[in-house]
């Protein structure tokens, strides 16, 4: 698993087998998952995760042809990469390798460039909406999986860990050979998502099944539902930022029209800058 | 093997759109403009003189549209002001070095602008060598933003950034001919550009189409013998959904028709050459508009 060790900017250099550092990461057990979603509520809640974006989710596919069918799953977030693409990507340093394996965002460094959501293989990164419950939370950034970090500073297990009834995620130090998911690492045969990629995750999979973590079947094989699901969401979207493609309709209206909501921003984009500018000039 | 279907998942946006294809089109055709106008001052083509002055000015014009687009992207616009301060600046990311270009490339046109009115021509020729560098290198690192994504199949290729610049030249040429054809309708008869240089100026362009079509060859083949996503990418996404973009407006349009209008008896007629440089510049935009937003299509739904 580990291989030559870079460092890019801002990176860490890796701690995997490092004595004496820590080097946290994640085995998901595919075994126990149940789909119940806990984690992702927990996540939610844990962070007030705006509406339609996602820190960890889980992925469901069905198997097999009635009556020998089975249901898989499969739990995503951020990977926290050993070599982070979006870490790389970043122009303003908003992003960072810790060296005890966290890729963390700072909001006050980021310009909501979207560079890194590009960057990033796995989907894990989203904008924050301009609108939110609370306007004291950070709004217009790009926001990410911080393997709850605030959490584990104190001891305490990250919440979508703390959540799972089935004890399919389990996380832990690596470098610490007796933590459960040391252990697991190294009895266990893990997987990881898009290992082609070399970013090196540190999020691992016990019985992942290839089709699901297959990025080519996620399109091709979604039932109807999905698609339409998809292109609801897609219609519904919030922000000129935005290019979402509905299925079935004519591209370049679709592209036109993103300009025309590009447009219609413009007014409330002005109020943003006269307002930052009598800040700055007034205070 | 068993049937295995998606039954649910959650759904991620596409993240950059329109203003950013847009905005690689007009750097894109700045950078080709500004190469017509260097053709006279710096590499002493002495026919091509009269049209510096037109074309620097439209590659001027073309750039200063992008820092609005840019800026109004981010979505509180005044957060780019990070950008430019040092303490914020990383060195890996493309899009550092890009803003150093985007801000320098139009000062080193501005002040080659300036020589070539005042019409000295040292120090038309020595700053237009630079800006040149930077014209080309500013187009260059819009591919290379594209390119450095290595989960994006469709445009983590080593051909971007001279695919963007071979798009960027030709659709400078096809812009700077209907600038130079508008104004050659509106300006006193001894001021106008020869026709026959409109004319020399799409034969260059031309060979650009070759170039470009050869790049697309070379991306299709290795797309078709390339991995299940590549694979997946050209069939579902450039074939697909994005078809319109990719082979109406790139291929048909931006591509074919031209070149068949520049290589018949029809390259002497300065109204189908007109309408010829018109098709590639849409043809161009199309180009953009799949390399920005179908890059990112497909993975929106893993």
């Amino acid at each position: 698993m580990e291989g030559a060790r870079r460092s890019y900017g801002l990176q860490s250099p890796g701690t995997r087998g490092v004595a004496g550092a820590k080097r946290y990461g994640m085995v998901i057990d595919l075994r126990k998952c149940i789909g119940c979603m806990s984690c992702a509520v927990a996540c939610k809640t844990e962070f007030g995760v705006p509406l339609g974006s996602w820190r960890t989710w889980v992925k469901v596919s069905d198997k097999g042809r009635f009556p020998n069918t089975r249901r898989v799953f499969m739990p995503r977030l951020c990977n926290h990469c050993d070599y982070p693409v979006c870490v790389r990507n970043c122009p303003t340093q908003a992003t960072y390798k810790h060296k005890e394996g966290f890729v963390l965002q700072r909001y006050n460094r980021c310009i909501g460039c979207r560079t890194c959501m590009v960057a990033c293989p796995y989907n894990a990164r989203h904008l924050l909406p301009a609108k939110r419950t609370d306007n004291n939370l950070p709004h217009m950034v790009v926001d990410k999986c911080t393997f709850c970090v605030h959490r584990v500073k104190k001891g305490i297990v990250p919440s979508c860990v703390q959540a799972c009834v089935g004890g399919a995620r389990i996380f832990g130090d690596l470098n610490d050979p007796k933590s459960e998911v040391a252990v697991l690492a190294s009895k266990e045969r893990l997987t990881v998502l898009k290992p082609e990629l070399g970013t090196s995750p540190s999020v691992s999979y016990i019985g992942g099944d290839w089709e699901i973590m297959d990025e080519p079947h996620s399109y091709t094989n979604r039932t109807e539902q999905l698609k339409e699901e998809f292109n609801d969401y897609k219609r519904n979207h919030e922000g000129d930022a935005f290019a979402d493609i509905v299925e079935g309709e004519p591209t370049m209206p679709q592209i036109g029209e993103h300009a025309i909501g590009f447009l219609k921003t413009i007014p409330h984009k002005a109020a943003d800058v006269l307002k930052a500018f009598r800040i700055f000039l007034f205070g | 093997m068993e049937e295995s279907v998606v039954t649910f998942n959650v759904f991620h946006h596409v993240a950059w759109g329109t203003t950013i294809s847009v905005y690689f089109w007009l750097v894109g055709a700045s950078a080709g403009s500004f190469v017509i106008s260097s053709f006279g001052w710096v590499f002493g083509i002495k026919r091509y003189k009269p049209l510096a002055l037109t074309a620097s000015v439209t590659a001027i014009g073309m750039l200063l549209l992008v820092p609005i687009l840019l800026t109004w992207d981010l979505g509180k616009p005044v957060r780019f002001i990070y950008l430019l301060l040092p303490g914020f600046w990383h060195a890996t990311g493309p899009m550092s070095w890009g803003t150093v270009l985007i801000c320098s490339y139009p000062m080193a046109m501005g002040v080659y602008t300036y020589f070539v009115i005042k019409n000295d021509i040292f120090w038309a020729r020595a700053t237009g060598i630079i800006a040149i560098v930077l014209a080309l290198s500013t187009h260059w690192y819009t591919g290379v933003v594209m390119e450095l994504n290595p989960g994006r199949f469709l445009n983590h290729t080593a051909l971007a950034p001279l695919l963007f610049l071979t798009g960027a030249f030709i659709s400078g040429i096809g812009l700077l001919v209907l600038i130079l054809t508008m104004q050659n309708l509106v300006v006193a008869a001894e001021k106008r550009i020869d026709w026959k240089l409109l004319i020399e100026m799409a034969q260059y362009m031309m060979y650009g189409l070759v170039f470009d079509a050869f790049l697309l060859f070379l991306e299709f083949m290795q797309s078709i013998y390339g991995s299940m996503n590549v694979v997946l990418g050209h069939e579902a996404v450039l074939m697909g959904v994005f078809k319109f973009p990719y082979f109406w407006l790139e291929i048909v349009i931006g591509l074919i028709i031209p070149f068949l209008i520049l290589v018949s008896p029809l390259k002497r007629n300065i109204y189908a050459v007109v309408a010829a440089s018109f098709m590639v510049c849409i043809g161009v935009y199309g180009m953009r508009v799949w390399w920005v937003m179908g890059g990112q299509y497909l993975q929106s739904f893993y």
